[in-house]
């Protein structure tokens, strides 16, 4: 068999190949900067260090929880009950805040956090159960236990928390602060780690995993946990900022906004490559996105209409790459 | 039925380039007889039932069907000619039933698209009955055993009443009573159904059970054919492979005193109890057929499997371990047989390949980039990887240097690896890769003291070639323990569940 030849590109065709496979690595770059601009132009509001301060505490949880399902998705794996986790943990917080104060709301919610995602981590990590079917049974029943607890909506938290949902330090929200804190560690996680480095080799070989010597398993339920307390941290963040937990809104849809913006990060959903970088630039894309255009005074159906749009063009640009890199 | 005349082969040829892969092979095979076509690996077998089936188009030479002379064939006009080939691995529809895998492709539909679901049912019977097996149409495939599962492969040829049947190494997958069933059925077929068939097989035993007229291919051409009642076994092996005097006669290996690795009592859940020992700077062979439980073995010593009954001791310390990161920590390391499925990671890069098993080793939070370089340049270096860059993707390398890649995960000097087991070290591996990885082996054993490999092949070239003292591993039961100056014939023989008579006592 002959040696391969040194990863330089010999034809012109081969090349050009090569060039045009990273173009389409800038496109999604390209297009957050192009959205950008559109909105700076459309708007004065937009372009302000207020606005862009406002996008990330708006959207902290959203943040939280795409970086969790980010890492997730990269071993191979999907949680589609996030959404209704949030408003049950959301719920459980809100009553513990009346009942029994700040301690019990927070530690409530990130014990209901930490066994949701070890049930998913138990039933689908350990008994290997398809996650799909698991997590979106999670994502009906979840829900359903939400407004069971509570009917209708719970408010009026202690000062201690809406102090956390709406205070400033540096010009930036505490839950704006408490999301690049989530950011930066899941950024570190995957590409300084060991851990890390298992999660992609999961998501690209299970059995030649195993071989080596990762636990498999426990990474897996190590992964679901991380994710059902992240919701959870997610929770008491937008429940902080609400000041009331709407059982029956709270969380809904965002398994659809998290996935999407993984999605957009480039991170197949069989898993096994990704960049965090690029998730939260997903994540940065489709909140700048509804941010905008909310200042434009468009209807959000737009935003929605809009975003299933991008990702489908970027599965296909994913596609073509995928070509490209093959042939040449 | 006409009487059909044999499918004939005449001066068939096929080179791949300069290389000669067939030679002038002329074959004749006759209607009800059972045609068993043997050699050793790269003798040409593949290519042979290519060029039948129309996988290969050969390069000079014909094939005669009746009196049709063909030059070769596509697919399809194999399938039209009557000639029907059945591999190791079916393709069978799991979730179907029996008579929708019998009439797959080929489905009886209605003027309005919609199958008849009856008359193939009716029809499958029909072909189930002529082959003697029993089973209910509408049974769902993947419900049955992989005997049956075979016997509906087989079905399905037989419906298209084809005038030649190829099976290629049929029984590999099969239990003890399965393959009695299916030598049963391969007889009925010819004998009763008329059918020409080419077995192609490794097993000596089954070829004595069922065939009518043995062909030995050696270096693409036919060494010769003769009626199954005049050849013993020992013939066979002689022709296949035939004594070679140890090649590697130049290799002077050091015979160390000292233990390293004690097995006591030690069962699997397919292999022993057995007691074994394994010296210091030895090299262990394992050389069993298809079946004889040689990766159950590896894979249990190396955490991967059910833990082992009995005792496994590694340098005074007796292992316990029931991981396999339990057992890289006590120093076993495995390199698993099929590398794309089971050791690389293909989208990763060559850097991320070698160090996957150590990353939770070197660093629970802050990896160092450089020194993972260093590493990766040492050991590409001493493996001779090429190319020797750590950020291609795994699924660059060519075969040998992927396999390379994979032992160098072994090589790299982070948690000491004391016994390193393989399987199948160099399968797909070109012949300078392979010589390479011996010799790294071999080093592996000088370089440090109290190290081991044990290894596990197929391949009697590679155990004679490699190892210090072969085990003979048949069904699960260490039978002998061997030196490699035995020569391959001697060891094939011995590898035989069936009972061989020979001159020599070992």
């Amino acid at each position: 068999m002959t040696p391969m030849a040194r990863g330089v590109a010999r034809t012109p065709s081969r090349l050009f190949r090569k060039i045009l496979v990273s173009a389409i690595g800038f496109v999604m770059p390209l297009a957050t900067l192009v959205l950008m601009a559109f909105f700076a132009v459309n708007t004065s509001a937009f372009l302000t260090f207020d606005n862009f301060v406002a996008i990330v505490s708006q959207n902290a949880a959203v943040i939280i929880i795409t970086a969790a399902c980010a890492m997730l998705l990269m071993a191979g794996y999907v949680d589609l009950s996030v959404g209704s986790l949030m408003g049950l943990v959301g719920v459980v917080a809100g009553l513990l805040f009346l009942k029994g104060g700040v301690i019990a709301g927070i530690s409530g919610a990130l014990v209901v956090g930490f066994g949701w995602g070890l049930m998913n981590g138990v039933l689908i990590g350990i008994f290997e159960l398809s996650p799909i079917v698991v997590t979106l049974g999670g994502l009906a029943a979840a829900r359903g236990i939400a407004l069971a607890l509570a009917p209708k909506a719970v408010y009026g938290f202690p000062d201690f928390i809406v102090e956390l949902g709406s205070g400033k330090f540096l010009g930036l929200a505490y839950i704006g602060w408490i999301a690049l804190a989530f950011a930066t560690a899941s950024i570190v996680i995957i590409s300084t780690t060991a851990f890390g480095k298992h999660i992609l080799a999961i998501g690209v070989n299970q059995r030649a995993s195993f071989l080596v010597g990762i636990r498999v398993k426990r990474t897996i339920l190590t992964l679901y946990i991380l994710t059902g307390l992240a919701v959870a941290v997610g929770a008491i963040l937008i429940v902080a900022r609400l000041d009331s937990a709407p059982s029956g809104t709270l969380g809904v849809g965002m398994e659809i906004t998290v996935l999407t913006a993984i999605l957009l990060g480039g991170v197949p959903f069989t898993g096994g490559r990704g960049s965090m970088w690029r998730v939260l630039l997903g994540v940065w894309f489709l909140t700048v996105l509804r941010n905008g255009l909310a200042l434009m005074n468009v209807g959000a159906e737009f935003t929605n209409i809009i975003s299933g749009t991008v990702l489908v063009v970027a599965a296909g640009l994913e596609v073509l790459q995928m070509h490209l890199r093959q042939r040449a | 039925m006409a009487a059909r005349k044999s499918i004939q082969l005449f001066d068939l040829s096929k080179s791949y380039g300069s290389v000669g892969v067939l030679r002038d092979v002329n074959l004749e095979f006759r209607p009800g007889e059972v045609h068993a076509i043997l050699g050793a690996n790269g003798a040409g077998k593949s290519t042979l039932l290519g060029c039948l089936s129309g996988a290969v188009l050969p390069t000079s030479g014909t094939i005669q069907i009746d009196d049709d002379e063909f030059k070769g064939f596509t697919p399809r006009e194999a399938l039209e000619a009557g000639i029907s080939i059945i591999y190791q691995h079916f393709q069978l529809a799991m979730t179907l039933s029996v008579s929708d895998n019998v009439f797959l492709g080929d489905e009886r539909q209605t003027r309005w698209r919609f199958l008849k679901k009856h008359e193939q049912e009716r029809l499958t019977s029909e072909v189930l009955a002529k082959i003697g097996l029993e089973l209910n149409p509408s049974d769902i495939v993947e419900d049955l055993s992989i005997g049956e599962q075979q016997g509906i492969e087989i079905a399905r040829s037989v419906r298209r009443e084809p005038r030649l049947l190829i099976l290629d190494e049929p029984t590999a997958a099969l239990g003890k009573h399965e393959v009695e069933a299916l030598l049963k059925l391969v007889r009925r077929l010819a004998r009763e159904v008329g059918v020409a068939v080419i077995y192609v097989t490794h097993l000596l035993g089954e070829v004595m059970k069922v065939a009518d007229r043995v062909s030995i291919l050696r270096e693409g051409r036919v060494l010769w054919t003769k009626r199954r009642d005049e050849v013993t076994v020992a013939d066979m092996i002689k022709a296949i492979s035939p004594d070679v005097a140890a090649t590697n006669a130049a290799v002077v290996r050091m015979a160390s005193p000292g233990v390293l690795a004690t097995f006591k009592d030690f069962e699997t859940s397919y292999c022993g109890p057995f007691d074994f020992s394994i010296n210091e700077g030895e090299i262990i062979g394992i050389y069993g057929m298809l079946g004889s439980g040689r990766t159950d073995l590896l894979e249990t010593i190396a955490g991967a499997r059910r833990h082992w009954n009995g005792t496994l001791r590694l340098a005074e310390e007796e292992l316990a371990h029931h991981s396999v990161s339990q057992a890289m920590m006590s120093g076993v390391a495995l390199v698993a047989s099929d590398r794309i499925a089971q050791s690389l990671f293909a989208s990763l890069s060559a850097q991320e390949n070698l160090m996957m098993p150590h990353y939770s080793a070197i660093a629970r939070l802050w990896r160092g980039p450089r020194k993972e370089m260093r590493i990766f340049n040492k050991v590409a270096g001493e493996v001779k990887l090429l190319p020797a860059s750590s950020t291609t993707a795994g699924s660059s390398f060519s075969g040998g240097n992927a396999q390379k890649l994979v032992l160098g995960r072994w090589l790299v000097g982070i948690g000491d690896v004391r016994l390193l087991l393989l399987d199948e070290p160099t399968q797909g591996v070109d012949v300078g890769s392979r010589a390479q990885i011996y010799n790294l082996l071999r080093k592996f054993t000088e370089d440090t003291v109290g190290r081991a490999v044990l290894f596990a092949t197929s391949d009697p070239e590679e155990a004679i070639s490699l190892a210090d003292r072969i085990i003979v591993l048949v069904n699960g039961e260490v039978k002998h323990v061997v030196d490699p100056s035995l020569g391959e014939a001697e060891l094939m023989s011995l590898a035989q569940s069936v009972e061989v008579s020979h001159g020599v006592d070992h």
